[in-house]
Parts: C-alpha cells; sequence; structure tokens
C-alpha cells in the first residue's frame, strides 16, 4: 500500500474498487488491526488502530472475503461462538442471534450443519455473524465473489437494508464496477494500492461527457484504415481499440505508449468499453446519437462494413479504464501487468515485514 | 506481536474455544471408533501374542503391562492432532474469526490445548474401560482410586502434547508434512515409550534414547496409577520424577506452542 488516505462518513457506504491485488484486502486488513501499517495509521469509530486494537475490534463486523465459518459447526452455534468470543451476556446473545438470523432470512436453516448451505446462505450467515456484537462498521470484502447473478441481487439487498435500515457504516471491496455502482455512496478507485480517484459514482460518469458508440467491423483490419479518419474529427474525445485480452497486443500496445506519447492511444484514458473484443473500436463521442449517421456514411464512402453500431452512456467500467489505463476485467490478460503486480507485491512485502 | 500477549485472558473466550472442540470430538464418530479400535488391536492382537511369548513384566501379564502404553499411545496421537489442527483451521479460514475478534491469542490456545486435552483424555478413558473388559485390570478399590488418578495423569499428559501440536501446526503452511510428523515425531515418541517393553531389557543408547521421551514418564506415570508398578531404573523417586518431567514438558510446550501460534500469521 501507498499513502492511502480517506475517510468515511458514519452511515455511509464507501466503495474499494480495484483489481484483484490492488490492495484492497490488505487495506481491510489493517484498518481491522490484523495487520499492522508500515507508517502511518488510521482511527476506526475513534479509536487509532495501532494504540487501541481491542476497541477497533469491539467497533467493527469484517466478513472475510474467503468463508470463515465454522462448516462443522451448526448456523446458530457459529453465530453463538462469534457472540461468547465479542463477550455478549446470554439474553443479549440469544436475542441477537434470532435478529441477525431474522435480517438475513436463515431462521427456518439456524439448526442446520453449515456444510448443508449453498454459497449464497454462507454469505448471508457470514454477514449475520458480522453484525451480531453491533458494529459500528462493517468491512465486506468482496460480499459476492463466486455467487450466481441472483444470489448477487439478494445479497445487494440485504446490504442496502442495513445501511439504511439499521444506519450500519459499510466499507466493501468489490472488482465488480457495477457492484460499486449499485451500492455505494462514494467509491475509491484503488489500483496498484495506490487511490487513483475517489468520488460519487454519479460524478465519476459524469468525468467523462458524451456518449460511448462502440462500432463492430466485419472485417478487423478495416481497423486501421477507418481510425485514422477518425481521429481529426473534433466531436470524438477519445478512440480505442477495444482490449482483446491477448498478450500480445497488450504488450505492443504498452511499447506503442511509451514510443509515442503524442498518439491517442498514449493518452493514459484512451481506452473503453467493458467486454474484450478485437473487430470493436470505442469512441467517446459529444452528442453520440446526432453523429452515428455521420460515422456509419464515413464507413460507406472508404467502403468499410460495419457489422453493428452500438451508443450508451459511459459506465463505471469506462471509468476505470478512463483513471487507470486499464481493462479492470483483464487483469488476467497482460503479462506487463502481472510483472508489474508482482513487483509491487515483493516490494510491500519486503517493506512490510510481520504484521 | 507483542501487543497480543499483553491483552488479559477472557475466560469466555478460552470457553468457547474449549468447547468447540468438544462439539466437534463428538461429532466426529469416525474418528473415535477408528482410535479405540485401533488400540483394540494392539491390545488383543499383540497382548496374546507377545503375551504367549514374553509371558509379563514387572510382575504383571503382558496384556496389563502393555494397557497403560495403549492408552499412552491414544493420548498422544489424539493430543498431538488435536494441536496441529490449527492448520485446518487456518486453511478453512475459521482463524480468521478467532484472531478479528477483541480477545488475545493467549486465550484461543488456551482454549484449545484444554479442548485437545480433555479429548483425547476422554478416548484414554474409554480405553481404560475396554482394557478392564480384556481382563487388563483387577478390580479392586485401589484400582478404582488408580483410575481417578490416572484421568488426572492423563490431562497433565495430553496437555504437553497438545502444545507441542499447536507448536508444529502454526509453523506448518500444508497437510503434505503429516506424513512426516507422523513418522518423524509421533511413531517415535510412541516407540520409545517404553508401551511394549521395560526400559532394563533394551542396549544402554536405547535406554538413553527412552529417558530423552517424555511420553516414556507418561507411560511411567500411567502405569504407576493403573497397575501401581513402576521400572526400578527411576528409584524410590520414580513417580516424582516422573510427574515433575512430565509437569516440566507442559509447560514448556504451552508457552512454546502459544508463542508460536502468537507469531503465526494468518
Amino acid at each position: 500500500m501507498d499513502n492511502i488516505s480517506f475517510t468515511v462518513k458514519e452511515g455511509e457506504i464507501l466503495g474499494f474498487l480495484g483489481p484483484n491485488g490492488a490492495g484492497k484486502t490488505t487495506t481491510l486488513n489493517i484498518l481491522s488491526t490484523l495487520l499492522r501499517p508500515t507508517s502511518g495509521t488510521a482511527t476506526v469509530n475513534g479509536h487509532d488502530i495501532r494504540t487501541e486494537p481491542d476497541a477497533v475490534r469491539r467497533s467493527i463486523g469484517y466478513v472475510f472475503q474467503d468463508t470463515t465459518l465454522d462448516i462443522d459447526l451448526t448456523g446458530r452455534e457459529n453465530l453463538d461462538f462469534h457472540g461468547r468470543l465479542y463477550g455478549l451476556e446470554r439474553n443479549t446473545r440469544q436475542q441477537r442471534i434470532e435478529e441477525v438470523l431474522e435480517i438475513v432470512q436463515l431462521t427456518d436453516r439456524a439448526n442446520n450443519f453449515v456444510k448443508t448451505y449453498s454459497g449464497g446462505m454462507k454469505r448471508r450467515l457470514e454477514i449475520a455473524r458480522g453484525l451480531l456484537h453491533h458494529p459500528k462498521v462493517l468491512f465486506l470484502d468482496e460480499p459476492t465473489l463466486g455467487l450466481d447473478p441472483q444470489t448477487r441481487r439478494s445479497i445487494w439487498e440485504h446490504i442496502v437494508h442495513l445501511n439504511q435500515e439499521k444506519g450500519v457504516t459499510i466499507i466493501l471491496t468489490t472488482h465488480y464496477t457495477e457492484e460499486a455502482d449499485y451500492l455505494c455512496k462514494r467509491i475509491l478507485i484503488i489500483d496498484f494500492g495506490k487511490v487513483v480517484v475517489m468520488d460519487t459514482p454519479d460524478n465519476l460518469k459524469a468525468r467523462l461527457e458524451g456518449d460511448v458508440v462502440t462500432l463492430l467491423f466485419k472485417d478487423p483490419a478495416a481497423i486501421v484504415t477507418f481510425r485514422p479518419l477518425l481521429e481529426n474529427k473534433e466531436w470524438i474525445r477519445r478512440i480505442n481499440i477495444v482490449a482483446s485480452g491477448n498478450n500480445y497486443a497488450a504488450i505492443s500496445r504498452m511499447m506503442q505508449d511509451h514510443q509515442n506519447p503524442k498518439h491517442p492511444v498514449a493518452d493514459n484514458g484512451a481506452q473503453f468499453g467493458g467486454e474484450t473484443c478485437s473487430k470493436c473500436l470505442n469512441l467517446l463521442v459529444d452528442n453520440g446519437g446526432h453523429r452515428i449517421p455521420e460515422i456509419v456514411k464515413l464507413a460507406d464512402e472508404t467502403g468499410v462494413v460495419l457489422e453493428s453500431v452500438e451508443l450508451r452512456k459511459p459506465t463505471l467500467d469506462d471509468v476505470f479504464l478512463t483513471v487507470t489505463g486499464r481493462n479492470i476485467r483483464e487483469e488476467e490478460g497482460s503479462i506487463v501487468d502481472m510483472v508489474r503486480r508482482h513487483r509491487i507485491m515483493q516490494q510491500a512485502r519486503g517493506h512490510g515485514g510481520r504484521g | 506481536m507483542k501487543h497480543e500477549m499483553a491483552q488479559p485472558l477472557s475466560g469466555q473466550a478460552i470457553y468457547v474455544v474449549l468447547m468447540r472442540e468438544l462439539k466437534r470430538y463428538w461429532r466426529a464418530k469416525a474418528r473415535v471408533v477408528s482410535s479405540v479400535a485401533q488400540s483394540f488391536f494392539f491390545l488383543v492382537i499383540f497382548g496374546l501374542g507377545l503375551g504367549g511369548f514374553v509371558g509379563g513384566f514387572e510382575g504383571v501379564d503382558y496384556i496389563s503391562y502393555m494397557a497403560p502404553g495403549v492408552i499412552g499411545m491414544a493420548l498422544l496421537f489424539g493430543s498431538v492432532f488435536s494441536g496441529v489442527s490449527v492448520v485446518f483451521d487456518r486453511q478453512f479460514g475459521f482463524m480468521k474469526e478467532m484472531l478479528v475478534a477483541p480477545v488475545s491469542r493467549t486465550s484461543i490456545i488456551i482454549g484449545k490445548i484444554l479442548g485437545g486435552a480433555t479429548t483425547a483424555t476422554i478416548q484414554g478413558i474409554i480405553l481404560m474401560v475396554v482394557a478392564g473388559f480384556l481382563g487388563a485390570f483387577t478390580p479392586s478399590l485401589a484400582f478404582l482410586a488408580g483410575a481417578v488418578a490416572g484421568v488426572g495423569a492423563m490431562l497433565l499428559i495430553t496437555s504437553g502434547f497438545v502444545g507441542l501440536g499447536v507448536a508444529i501446526g502454526s509453523t506448518l503452511n500444508d497437510f503434505h508434512a503429516f506424513q512426516l510428523l507422523s513418522t518423524f515425531v509421533m511413531w517415535p515418541l510412541f516407540m520409545l515409550s517404553g508401551a511394549f517393553f521395560p526400559i532394563d531389557v533394551v542396549p544402554l543408547p536405547l535406554q538413553v534414547a527412552m529417558l530423552c521421551d517424555p511420553m516414556f514418564y507418561g507411560v511411567e506415570l500411567l502405569r504407576w496409577c493403573l497397575l501401581g508398578t513402576g521400572t526400578q531404573l527411576l528409584g524410590p523417586f520414580g513417580l516424582l520424577i516422573s510427574i515433575g518431567v512430565v509437569a516440566i514438558f507442559d509447560i514448556l510446550m504451552i508457552v512454546i506452542g502459544t508463542f508460536q501460534f502468537s507469531r503465526a500469521q494468518i
């Protein structure tokens, strides 16, 4: 982690958005006192993480990325274990267990062994457990990782409910842009251990003025001839070949960036689009709807065949690409990134030492 | 992690970790059955096989002589593996749940040691009954008193070995080392414990090795309690020496286990 600084307001949902290995979990581990920071400090609910780790631990609930339930115990026993560990009195404990089971709708399965639970149920039980001791702040590390869309949606509803009805402050990490968009009041985009930007989802998207127009070419080779024609249109703000996920392409693109800084691709943030596609070109266009006929006409005149044209508002994916220069879903795609991340991790370990 | 060690002990935390061990033990019936059966086979087959050949040692039948040793084996394996189970807790994530709670690691480890010692001792008691039915012990009031003392001895013996297991488990990172642990730690400790033969029938180098094995004193202690016999080699203070060695081993292992556990990364 490299000089991260932020504050979260009471009753807010703050999201860390970034690819795997960006340093999101490390940040949560430091805030929860599982790791000690090499320098700097933080206060959680008014308690210093370095000098008052116990008070911090009492103020937080932490739902880890990987399941941390004892699958040989029942749901209720897992909650009871937690309640005792946090020193809740018998009456309070039993009452709270019923309450949190109710919140995540697991009351009828509470006496079953956790090994019989589905992925979504385990997740809900962990969220319930994180809430048991009335934490002021709830940490959720990738709350919907590996869950199917329906379960993800239901977890989201639970999170929103907790925040709005129960007033729990929530800090979550995710690498799903739609999750950050849906849940978070403010988003902190984090990459290679650095905070790149922090703002509300709407403000982030508003930074990209205009619309995203995606052109799908019949022949990928046509991109090379067509692209220069677009580069001198003043109403096109940015152009990008949608990342193909191909290592060679990623490397050559990066080399190109370094050799030719004036080239549009080099403008750190010339990439758009969520899905990867080797036959696509993404344009950020003022007033996109009005410009489509002009683009199609230009294609006709030059004999380039377009298979389809898509128009949409910029999403957080586009924002992520713009501010980091990388596609959030592309993280395994590029050797360059892998090498870079590896190096950074090593540095972090070298400096970090033992927690 | 100095700030961890400085935290006060939490009775509630010790209790809950202990209870978890007991619940898990009670539910892993297959493990209990297989361990009891294994010891049963030792008692019957070795008892009959070797017994017919050697007759007995120290004035008792061979099966009687061997019974405390076989109980010792169950205690040893049960307690070390119970301690080593911190590896599983780490692998399956439950460790994080315990470490992020506002309790000291020392509380967690004391709960773990008490739990492991209790479950291994339950195992020992079951075997004591089984051996009794096989005719290893003479039913009498003296034996009953000895058996009660034996339960105390079992708790004393197992605590240290759970600590040893925790110390090893905290440094292991995967399950592959289990085989090594079993071959190079558990079996030598067991075979040198004098479970099957008295120390004075073996050559000197082996005697020295046996005297270095804490489990040797554990088995001695059990023989004192259950049979009223003990090796002459330790002299008139054999009982006190055995208790002393086991107690020192306990303290050492609990300290080392707690230290290793506190150092371990999540």
